[in-house]
């Protein structure tokens, strides 16, 4: 056979890998190449062969229009994809935010179990723990597509108005309530400085008293400090790349910060303070951080999933216009 | 600048190619002897999206085909089947029903 066409037919085999009678296909397409060749440039040849191909189309192109109507995943339930990875992802970061707050295994039937481990390890388990839930909504949907009955699948409307959400949080930072938090955050470099811990028992600078042991005023307001210097190099940042990315690595930093913080935990780190137990106000303030930071993080991560299929549905409807 | 009209050329010749084949198909021809058959009348078809339609109405049974190895290259041959001709004269009279309606309706705006 001319290697250019056993080759074209080697390319179309490799995409025609799910679709049956492949050899029939590539026989007939042989058939129809060199019957062309010869009929309309007289004799069957290298280059007679390499114009019928050119105009034949690419071999990918080829291979799809075997394929219509039988997609993996229905057109109508692309969408779906997302929400429920979304869904499924925002129940596995909690569960495992949990793990590592309270150490915890955490099993939830038939899909989620949570091992109680280290924070580093844990960072790496949610990557994981995404390709799992992107697969399983995807192997879902692959059942009710190929069921191909009319299923209406079941989702919660929330009303969201993504653009104004995505609007909001991609503005340039503002240069007033840039310089305010820089003062305000220079100002608490100076009182760590000054006095070696930003948890004060009074507010008198004649007489400033920790809350805590001096191992724990250091590592904890060295903790304090990285955290907002985190969210304030996030806002500085935003003056050059809106980009939602800015808004995922600073709440990812943040949240790597905290379980640091969780994880390092220091023995009786407060002085003894009559009325309150203060171990517990502190554990409630941080519980409160993470699911706030861990929330922005998760929003982020929609906001990133939901722009980047608005442009591939985008890139598809003009491809699509112009092969028409 | 004139609308560009083939997305919806498109849509329109998906319909009418099928039944186009399936009046072809008459009598035995083979891919290549299609279209350059449709050619000669004028109508224009991709290679790329003959055959795929050939096999979507062979596995519906409307058509069968056949190898025929007689010649110096082998050639698939494809005719119409009984069904396929039940198919096709429902197809052709909905064609003719849609014929008409638009030809009422065209008049019926001249004659606005």
């Amino acid at each position: 056979m001319h290697d250019k066409l056993r080759k074209y037919l080697e390319k179309i085999s490799h995409y025609l890998a799910a679709v049956s009678g492949k050899e029939e296909i590539l026989n007939e397409i042989k058939s129809h190449i060199l019957e062309k060749s010869e009929q309309e440039f007289g004799e069957i040849n290298e280059s007679a062969i390499d114009k019928v191909i050119a105009h034949y189309g690419s071999p990918r192109k080829v291979a799809e229009k075997y394929m219509e109507g039988f997609e993996i995943i229905a057109p109508s339930f692309k969408g779906y994809l997302i929400r429920y990875t979304g869904i499924l992802f925002a129940i596995h970061f909690s569960l495992t935010m949990l793990a590592f707050i309270f150490r915890a295994n955490f099993l939830v039937l038939p899909f989620f179990y949570i091992p109680s481990i280290d924070s580093f390890p844990e960072l790496f388990y949610l990557p994981m723990s995404f390709v799992f839930d992107l697969g399983l909504a995807g192997i879902i949907l692959y059942f009710v597509t190929q069921s191909r009955k009319d299923v209406r699948l079941p989702w919660i409307n929330l009303n969201i108005n993504w653009q104004k959400m995505i609007q909001n949080r991609q503005t340039k930072s503002r240069l007033i309530p840039f310089i305010l938090m820089l003062l305000g955050y220079s100002g608490l470099v100076w009182v760590f400085l000054r006095f070696n811990t930003l948890f004060f028992k009074t507010i008198s600078f004649q007489k400033a008293e920790s809350l805590l042991t001096p191992a724990a005023s250091q590592w904890y307001s060295s903790a304090l400090l990285a955290l907002l210097g985190v969210g304030l190099a996030g806002y500085a940042i935003k003056f050059l790349n809106t980009s939602e990315w800015v808004n995922l690595l600073r709440s990812g930093l943040q949240l790597v910060i905290l379980g640091i913080i969780i994880n390092k935990p220091i023995e009786a780190p407060f002085l003894k303070f009559p009325y309150l137990n203060l171990s517990l106000i502190a554990n409630i303030i941080i519980t409160i951080v993470v699911v706030l930071i861990a929330v922005d993080f998760l929003k982020s991560l929609i906001i990133l999933g939901r722009t980047a299929l608005f442009k591939r549905s985008l890139q598809n409807n003009s491809s699509s216009g112009r092969q028409k | 600048m004139a609308t560009d009209i083939s997305p919806f050329e498109t849509e329109m010749k998906r319909g009418f190619l099928q039944v186009l084949i399936l009046v072809l198909l008459e009598r035995k021809m083979y891919g290549y002897s299609i279209v350059k058959n449709l050619e000669k009348k004028g109508y224009l078809i991709e290679e790329n999206t003959l055959y795929p339609l050939l096999r979507r109405l062979e596995k519906k049974g409307l058509i069968k085909s056949q190898w025929d190895v007689s010649e110096k290259r082998p050639r698939k041959f494809y005719v119409i089947t009984k069904k396929g001709m039940d198919v096709r004269r429902q197809l052709l009279s909905i064609w003719h029903r849609q014929n008409e309606i638009l030809t009422h309706v065209l008049e019926e705006n001249k004659n606005a």
